[in-house]
């Protein structure tokens, strides 16, 4: 009897586990424990072959929205979250899900997995470690993928282009990046300046924003200076030099003379030794940085005529330095540069993707606001942190939703803070 | 004559390791055409790099020595500067001080972390871990994660000199001999240190003795908290960690700091090891070496001194019996 009762169990929990562990196809993944609850609520975002941009959208359901972020310490990624949480997630019906600070790939796949447990319906991302796993990995379980304040390199959009699930990606393209280091540096060169300094950031990692903004500058030297950088004197030519070398190298170009470099984040003893004796290097007139440079220079040069230039994003902390002269100019991200590639994440969950004329994903470039004074940051840095009224507003934004490419595409090229201003 | 030969080995001991390293990178220097102390900058780098090692090592040696592995001081140097610099900041308040505040509240961290080590009586590796993290959770919230920045501030930013540095690193080292050679709590200290049964049993006190080691750490920490703040004029924010990296700045030193020792009291090793690693930075610097480079350099230095400390014997009896066949 023992024995019947023995095997009576064990195939009831046999039987138990398989029913238990039946894994629905992709694109069908099975509700995990607490989801069945919300599944209703996503039928908004089926697959895009029942889209009518014409139809009015239903946004009744909250709809989930994983995001991912590769960085929860720096202005930039506080003043997007910020625009997120306190503009975005009390103006519209979506929960907002952060993942952890992200370091690496594998905790990109991880946060993902996390997301589609929870039944998020797209993947905004800021994580930049393998953006193709990220993309293949959403598409795979059935839900939307965009890149935020990013670009993919023209190889991968052509591969991922096509993918019903990939919005796209809005933000600095990498031209846009070389031109900000080219502004940045014509601006001290029609000031008749020639003697600089540069910080390069993450060159030495072979970040490519970085690489491109450095190359900007240095176009912009030997434009003014009528020299050379190591044999190169044209823009394609410096970015493979950079990419070649991850440094810059100091000396002459022309009439304009790289006094010093500085590259990587080491923070340690010798670094900042290093910082410190760029920043007094004698005769220097400019710092330009890739990216903050007030933070790490701001006070080895207090009561010196050296001027520093930054690229980063709109923070109290560089209106104070701004204010007490440690930055005299600031390439900076506004916060609701976000906020279209939100609508049109949000568009897709609603059963309202926005493509190209051709059906393709987004990929459209937006820069930065410059600012070279303390009032002009002031005036920005207002519009920037509100929270009320920030640049992109609600009924700005509303516009774009289910909108046709035309009309999102005109609204995302106007980013200048005039351009902004005046769509208010 | 024995004593002589006595003080001599003494005065071998101890400035050997720090004067060959200064003799190795002037040479370096003057090599690559530069000099290694060129300007005042310089000068300020190298005793800043000396002062924070310095308090960083005195703070890891402490509870280290007594087999408590502390991973939360770098958190303990990031929170205290943190709360030090937004009263100063918001008060007006002298570099002074903040340099106070920040003592204070690296004392106060510090206890606390003993008194939650003492108190869940788990491994110490464990709980400062969960401290580290606590710390840098709690320095995220204040500062709603943009760190703190007085980049602007004239006051707090004037910090950096060498008459500063040299003050503290003087006031820094008489206090820590005082406190560890010359009071009931450091003979208590020496006592767990070489036998915490035998010294439980004749009466002192292990719990309160650990508090105190931690808020002493704790203290040093606060100090090296402002002096990198007041170097930058702005504090990052360190998170999942990012603030375990400064310990590790004290391992070379404290090796070399070890072997000094011998020789003399052991925080004066500490600071000659201080020393001898600022030394190696400001050359990092001077030649501008790429930090993949320095990390191979430092990491071939600890690795080649850990091996010479394993087998100073066997390359005593080595020496003794070349010279045997020499004579």
């Amino acid at each position: 009897m023992k024995k019947v009762l023995a095997l009576m169990l064990c195939f009831a929990l046999t039987i138990g586990c398989l029913t238990g562990c039946g894994k629905a196809p992709a694109g069908e993944e099975a509700p995990a424990e607490g989801q069945n609850e919300t599944t209703e609520e996503q039928e908004g975002a089926q697959a895009p072959e029942n889209e009518d941009p014409g139809v009015e959208l239903d946004m009744s359901k909250t709809v989930k929205i994983g995001v991912l972020v590769s960085d929860s310490t720096t202005a930039e990624s506080l003043a997007f979250q910020s625009y997120y949480k306190d503009y975005i997630a009390s103006n519209y019906n979506v929960e907002l899900v952060y993942s952890d600070e992200l370091t690496d790939a594998a905790g990109e796949k991880s946060a993902i997995d996390t997301f589609i447990t929870n039944n998020c319906k797209a993947v905004i991302s800021f994580s930049s470690f393998d953006r193709m796993a990220q993309l293949e990995q959403c598409a795979g379980a059935g839900i939307y993928y965009a890149v935020a304040t990013g670009t993919l390199t023209d190889d991968e959009y052509a591969q991922v282009k096509d993918n019903e699930y990939y919005v796209g990606a809005i933000g600095p393209s990498l031209e846009i990046e070389f031109q900000t280091g080219y502004d940045m540096a014509k601006y001290y060169l029609d000031q008749g300046k020639t003697r600089f300094a540069i910080f390069g950031g993450a060159i030495p990692y072979y970040t490519e924003m970085h690489i491109y903004r450095a190359a900007g500058m240095l176009t912009a030297m030997v434009e003014a200076g009528g020299g050379d950088y190591q044999g190169a004197s044209d823009k394609d030519a410096i970015i493979g030099k950079l990419f070649e070398t991850a440094s810059i190298e100091t000396g002459s170009i022309g009439s304009v003379e790289i006094l010093g470099y500085v590259g990587g984040y080491d923070m340690d003893d010798a670094w900042f030794a290093k910082c410190g004796q760029m920043a007094q290097t004698e005769g220097l007139e400019v710092i330009l940085a890739v990216g903050n440079g007030s933070d790490f220079f701001g006070s080895s040069i207090a009561g010196t005529d050296v001027k520093i230039a930054s690229v980063d994003a709109y923070a109290t902390a560089y209106g104070e330095a701004m204010e007490g002269g440690m930055l005299d100019y600031l390439a900076g991200k506004f916060s609701a540069s976000i906020g279209p590639i939100f609508i049109a994440t949000y568009s897709a969950t609603l059963g309202a993707p926005i493509r190209t004329e051709d059906g393709c994903a987004l990929a459209l470039s937006q820069g930065y606001w410059v600012a070279t004074s303390a009032e002009q940051f002031n005036e920005f840095y207002a519009v920037d942190s509100s929270t009320e009224a920030p640049a992109y507003t609600k009924n700005m934004l509303d516009t774009l939703l289910g909108t046709d490419y035309a009309t999102f595409e005109a609204f995302v090229s106007k980013y200048s803070f005039e351009e902004i201003q005046t769509m208010q | 004559m024995k004593k002589g030969k006595k003080i001599t080995t003494k005065i071998l001991g101890i400035a050997t390791i720090p004067t060959v390293t200064f003799i190795i990178m002037i040479i370096l220097c003057a090599v690559n055409g530069v000099k290694l102390f060129e300007t005042t900058g310089n000068w300020i780098a190298f005793f800043r790099a000396v002062t924070s090692v310095m308090l960083t090592t005195f703070a890891l040696s402490i509870n280290l020595n007594s087999g408590r592995f502390d991973f939360s001081i770098g958190s303990i140097s990031l929170l205290s500067s943190i709360i030090s610099s937004t009263i100063c900041i918001k008060a007006g308040l002298t570099t002074p001080f903040m340099l106070s505040v920040s003592l204070i509240s690296g004392i106060v961290l510090g206890a606390l972390s003993g008194l939650v080590y003492v108190l869940i009586k788990l491994p110490p590796i464990i709980v400062s871990l969960g401290i580290a993290l606590f710390y840098e959770g709690l320095s995220f919230a204040i500062t709603n994660g943009y760190g703190v920045s007085f980049v602007a501030n004239a006051e707090l930013i004037s910090f950096p000199s060498v008459a500063h540095y040299l003050e503290v690193i003087i006031i820094a080292l008489c206090v820590i001999i005082i406190l560890f050679d010359y009071t009931r709590f450091g003979y208590n200290y020496r006592a767990l240190l070489s036998g915490q049964k035998v010294s439980v049993n004749m009466g002192i006190k292990e719990i309160p003795n650990a508090i105190g080691c931690y808020a002493i750490a704790g203290g040093l920490m606060g100090i090296v908290g402002f002096i990198s703040a007041t170097n930058t004029g702005n504090i990052q924010m360190a998170l999942n960690f990012g603030s375990i990296g400064v310990m590790f700045t004290a391992f070379l030193p404290m090796f070399i700091g070890g072997f000094i020792g011998r020789f003399c009291n052991e925080r004066i090793g500490y600071v000659l090891g201080a020393v001898t690693t600022a030394l190696i930075s400001l050359m990092y610097a001077r030649l501008d070496v790429d930090s993949s480079v320095q990390q191979i350099v430092t990491a071939l230095i600890l690795v080649g001194f850990l091996i010479y400390l394993n087998n100073e014997n066997k390359l005593k009896v080595l020496l003794i019996g070349k010279r045997g066949l020499h004579k």
